[in-house]
């Protein structure tokens, strides 16, 4: 039986698509963005993650801790007084994960909304997300995706999804890898099949001062977009500061490689040059 | 909102109208209750007396923009008997809080109708026959209206002088129509009003509340809108100015705590015949509250399945302003509820809220619907030390939770014979049927219905929960390792600690295993009221509201079995426990909707916290709205919404002289966050720690 690895699940998301959401986190990334928010969701592994704040260093997760480097075995967990350390990666099987979801579907459909996923990159697990889908139809399920994946598992999704909202990170793709980690050749191409498909979609950009916010940049996005019949919008997401507080927790260091102070800039005329709704988010 | 009324406001919140309030020596008190005493009045008499004595003392104030008049400068008011004779009181009664009537809702429409002179001539209409048949008492009582009616005339007469040395002719000519005659225009209705609240307070009543005031004061705007009198924009201003009156002397009306006072507003629900009552008032009212960010008057909202989404996103966009109402209230769940506890349909059609919650049969209703309560958490502990060692199962260690809490329900609803509540002249008049019956309202009328506060509903869930799971189920615990544990706090058994705190399944995870559990208190709570009767002959409303006892109770008990230490809170009204990690709103809102809410019909929200953030635009605005309506269709009973900010509260609490106008909910009301009692600002804060 095929398993998915999934490292969140949010009751009420209302910024992902229509209406009320249940947001699905997939665990695993094939990029590694600079800035990412969700640093657990980079691994496919089960990783142990830590909230340091609040901690008064009692010793007790020392004491039971076996291994030289962390293995997530979870020992340490319940040991815990503040339980201030729980292993993010939730391996499930589809019957269980679509029972789950869609306890309280009523009241997602009453609102117009459904389920989306999310990441990490729900495509990298295309074979368990499109076994969920089956159970979870006809629930409306939106998908938010980096893009980075073969063209046949994007068309193969694309079919069984109602939304999608797809990230465009730089058009440029020397900074892309530089940023991410991979180039934007399959991202382009991915594109280019969206925006030829049937398939209504969003395009986010999640806007880094100094990286990607430039004028040529974003011309350049908004170009990409031209003619695409069924683009609802492209919605801004500027950089906010608050992404390195999840870096210690998962022992990463953050090194967005930008100047975060730096002000972001917001061109959403650019996009309403060229007859494409912009929103910031 | 108008240059007028923003001055108004901002006079308001600066508190400008201080200065006119009046320092009285304690000695002018004392002297007054012990010269009823020397007089030998009796308890109405004396009840007229304090009246008459306020009244005379009120000095009017006119300020300077204000065309609805009417603003305390007496800020205490005598008592009307000495502390020993209350001490001889309580010795053979029960006293409820104060011992004075609060927490109904006056017929003020009947009166603003017809007037004073219409209203005196029937109370000597009665007075007559009574004469007749040589009834003493009535005829007491009714002095005691007649009185009551003219001290206010007399109150009236000096505003009127005082407006006229002023110049406000506008002023002098209104008072010179109301109160003595009904009524003609929305100003004067409102006017009139405002006099008749006053007077409430001023009699010593407390927790006034308005009631279904777009019901009743609808005809008057529709009226001078249809004649041109007013136009939608000026009779706007008139409602935001008689808004901001609320606001003058709602300080002076400390309940539990400030901001508990009473000055609840319920807008919406359906007419006599089950048809929607939303109207352009309602939703004027709403705008007003919208606009104007004040505590009061506290809006309440009635909806049922027709409803529209529109209403539902209307009170979202007042929740957004972070004031912590409307308070939802579910018509198609509290109407057959309170006609299966004996209300009429046609009564429980017109149902209002009391000061938080309580649902209170507006102008016929003495019910006291928060006389007592029972601590479940405390039920769930006792038991445990009496029968959780010889249980055998789950199954036979709620037959024990049953028998102890039949035992208790008894116990303490027969402790409150021979009930003693000061008379009030003034607030029975505005009853209906005191004054044909010349019956004092302290005594009793249609209802006499009393409530009770099931309280730490979910810490007892919770409970018991972990009880059936670790005790009975997997076995884990033994039963006299949970009893030692909550006889030590948990101190030197840590793992089972952790284990009862984070491991066990908690209320509002959408669980069945937790939520079944629910059900079957809260119909054990229904069926073991069902058939307790008070010494007026009224029934007991069970409910899953707490009030502040979610504090107090939790000071009496220990640990419990669900982790909860001694000293922590518990889970106020009909919410997740503290400190439970939730999966978020749509499993809480199916939680509790389980149980049968119509059973549990006193009244006691769920109350959901949603980070501000949440908020922020408008598409997300009718996202809340149909989480709103979900709940509502799932069969839930009532719902407050805060919009909270963790950070926020706690910056406020550190520097409490930049945040004075923020403003949260409480237990059933909205106050100002830095005027609470550090108790419930912790509280508060950390109930949002499950914020979504």
């Amino acid at each position: 039986m095929i398993k998915g690895s999934i490292f969140n699940i949010e009751e009420f998301a209302v910024h992902d698509g229509p209406g009320i959401r249940k947001l699905v986190f997939f665990k695993g990334c094939p990029l590694h963005c600079s800035w990412c928010h969700n640093p657990e969701g980079i691994s496919f592994k089960r990783e142990l993650m830590v909230s340091n704040g609040s901690c008064t260093h009692c010793g007790k997760c020392e004491a039971v801790c076996e291994n030289e480097t962390c293995v997530a075995c979870g020992k340490c967990i319940s040991v815990c007084p503040l339980r201030l350390r729980r292993i993010v990666g939730d391996v499930y099987d589809v019957d269980t994960l679509a029972t789950k979801l869609l306890k309280g579907k009523e009241v997602l459909i009453n609102s117009g909304g459904g389920i989306t996923f999310s990441g990490g990159e729900p495509l990298a697990q295309a074979d368990f997300m499109i076994a969920l889908i089956e159970k979870l139809k006809p629930l409306h399920i939106a998908i938010e995706t980096s893009g980075h994946t073969s063209e046949q598992t994007f068309r193969k999704v694309l079919e069984k999804v109602d939304l999608v909202l797809m990230d465009i990170k730089h058009t440029d793709t020397v900074i892309h890898k530089q940023f991410t980690g991979v180039g934007n050749e399959l991202i382009l191409n991915n594109l280019k099949v969206l925006c030829n498909s049937e398939k209504p979609f969003y395009i986010r950009i999640p806007l880094m001062p100094g990286v990607n916010d430039t004028v040529e940049n974003i011309e350049k996005t908004a170009q990409l977009l031209v003619g695409a019949k069924n683009l609802l919008g492209v919605d801004l997401l500027p950089y906010h500061k608050t992404a390195p507080a999840k870096y210690a927790m998962v022992k990463k260091e953050y090194n967005p490689g930008f100047d975060v102070n730096q002000e972001v800039a917001i061109r959403t005329e650019i996009f309403e040059k060229y007859n494409i709704k912009a929103n910031k988010l | 909102m108008t240059n007028r009324i923003k001055k108004m406001l901002d006079d308001v919140l600066q508190k400008k109208h201080h200065q006119y309030r009046q320092q009285i020596s304690e000695n002018e008190f004392t002297d007054f209750t012990e010269m009823l005493k020397t007089k030998g009045f009796s308890d109405i008499q004396r009840a007229k007396e304090r009246l008459t004595w306020v009244l005379t003392n009120e000095k009017p104030v006119i300020l300077p923009l204000e065309t609805i008049v009417f603003t305390k400068t007496v800020t205490i008011h005598p008592e009307i008997f000495t502390k020993d004779e209350w001490t001889d009181i309580k010795k053979s009664h029960y006293v409820h809080e104060l011992g004075r009537v609060s927490n109904i809702n006056a017929n003020y429409e009947y009166t603003i109708a017809h007037g004073f002179e219409f209203r005196k001539k029937e109370v000597l209409e009665a007075k007559e026959k009574y004469a007749a048949e040589g009834k003493t008492k009535e005829i007491e009582f009714l002095d005691a209206v007649y009185q009551s009616i003219v001290d206010v005339e007399k109150i009236v007469a000096r505003y009127a002088q005082e407006a006229k040395e002023l110049g406000r002719m506008d002023i002098y000519n209104t008072l010179q129509r109301i109160p003595a005659q009904g009524a003609t225009s929305f100003h004067e209705a409102l006017q009139f009003f405002r006099i008749l609240h006053f007077t409430l307070w001023a009699a010593g009543n407390y927790h006034n509340t308005v009631g279904r005031f777009d019901q009743y004061m609808f005809k008057y705007l529709d009226n001078d809108l249809k004649n041109g009198v007013l136009t939608e924009e000026s009779a706007f201003e008139l409602l935001e100015e008689f808004f901001l009156s609320f606001n003058k002397d709602s300080d002076l009306y400390v309940g539990m705590q400030q901001g508990d006072n009473g000055q609840s507003m319920v807008l919406g629900g359906v007419d006599k015949d089950g048809n929607s009552a939303f109207n352009k008032l309602s939703e004027m009212c709403m705008k007003a509250s919208l606009e104007l960010k004040l505590i009061d008057p506290k809006i309440n909202l009635r909806v049922d399945k027709n409803t529209p989404m529109e209403l539902y996103e209307f009170g979202t966009e007042l929740t957004k302003q972070g004031l912590g109402f409307p308070q939802y209230s579910n018509d198609d769940v509290v109407i057959p509820g309170l006609v299966s506890k004996g209300y009429s349909l046609e009564d429980a059609r017109t149902y209002v809220v009391a000061a938080c919650w309580e649902y209170i049969i507006p102008h016929k209703g003495m019910d006291i619907d928060n006389i007592t309560a029972i601590s479940m958490t405390k039920l769930v502990n006792d038991c445990v030390d009496k029968y959780l060692t010889t249980s055998t199962d789950f199954e036979e260690f709620m037959s024990h939770v049953r028998h102890e809490m039949a035992i208790k329900l008894i116990e303490i609803t027969s402790a409150l014979g021979n009930l003693y509540t000061e008379p009030s002249p003034f607030q029975s008049m505005l009853m209906d049927n005191c004054v044909e019956n010349g019956k004092d309202i302290s005594l009793g009328n249609k209802y006499n219905n009393y409530g009770i506060h099931g309280t730490g509903i979910s810490t007892s869930v919770d409970s018991l929960a972990a009880i059936k799971k670790y005790i009975f189920e997997t076995k884990e615990v033994t039963p006299l390792q949970l009893i030692d544990g909550l006889k030590t706090n948990f101190e030197f058994d840590e793992s089972l600690w952790l284990k009862l705190k984070y491991d066990a399944p908690k209320m509002g995870n959408d669980d069945d295993f937790v939520d079944d559990i629910a059900v079957e208190l809260m119909d054990m709570f229904a069926d073991l009221s069902k058939d307790l009767r008070n010494e007026r002959g009224g029934v007991f409303r069970p409910g899953p509201g707490s009030a502040m006892y979610y504090i107090w109770h939790a000071n009496e008990i220990g640990a419990s079995p669900d982790g909860r230490k001694k000293g922590e809170p518990l889970s106020a009204n009909f919410s997740p426990s503290l400190n439970t990690k939730v999966n978020g709103p749509i499993s809480i809102i199916r939680s509790f909707s389980k149980p049968n809410m119509q059973k549990i019909v006193n009244g006691g929200p769920l109350t959901l916290e949603l980070h501000d953030t949440i908020f922020r635009n408008s598409e997300s605005i009718s996202k809340v709205a149909s989480l709103v309506k979900s709940f509502m269709d799932m069969g839930g009973q009532q719902l407050q919404i805060n919009a909270v900010n963790r950070e926020k509260l706690l910056e406020a609490k550190k520097h409490p002289e930049n945040h004075k106008n923020l403003i949260v909910r409480v237990w059933g009301w909205s106050g100002y966050f830095v005027e609470l009692d550090e108790v419930y600002q912790d509280h508060i804060i950390s109930r949002i720690e499950l914020e979504v």
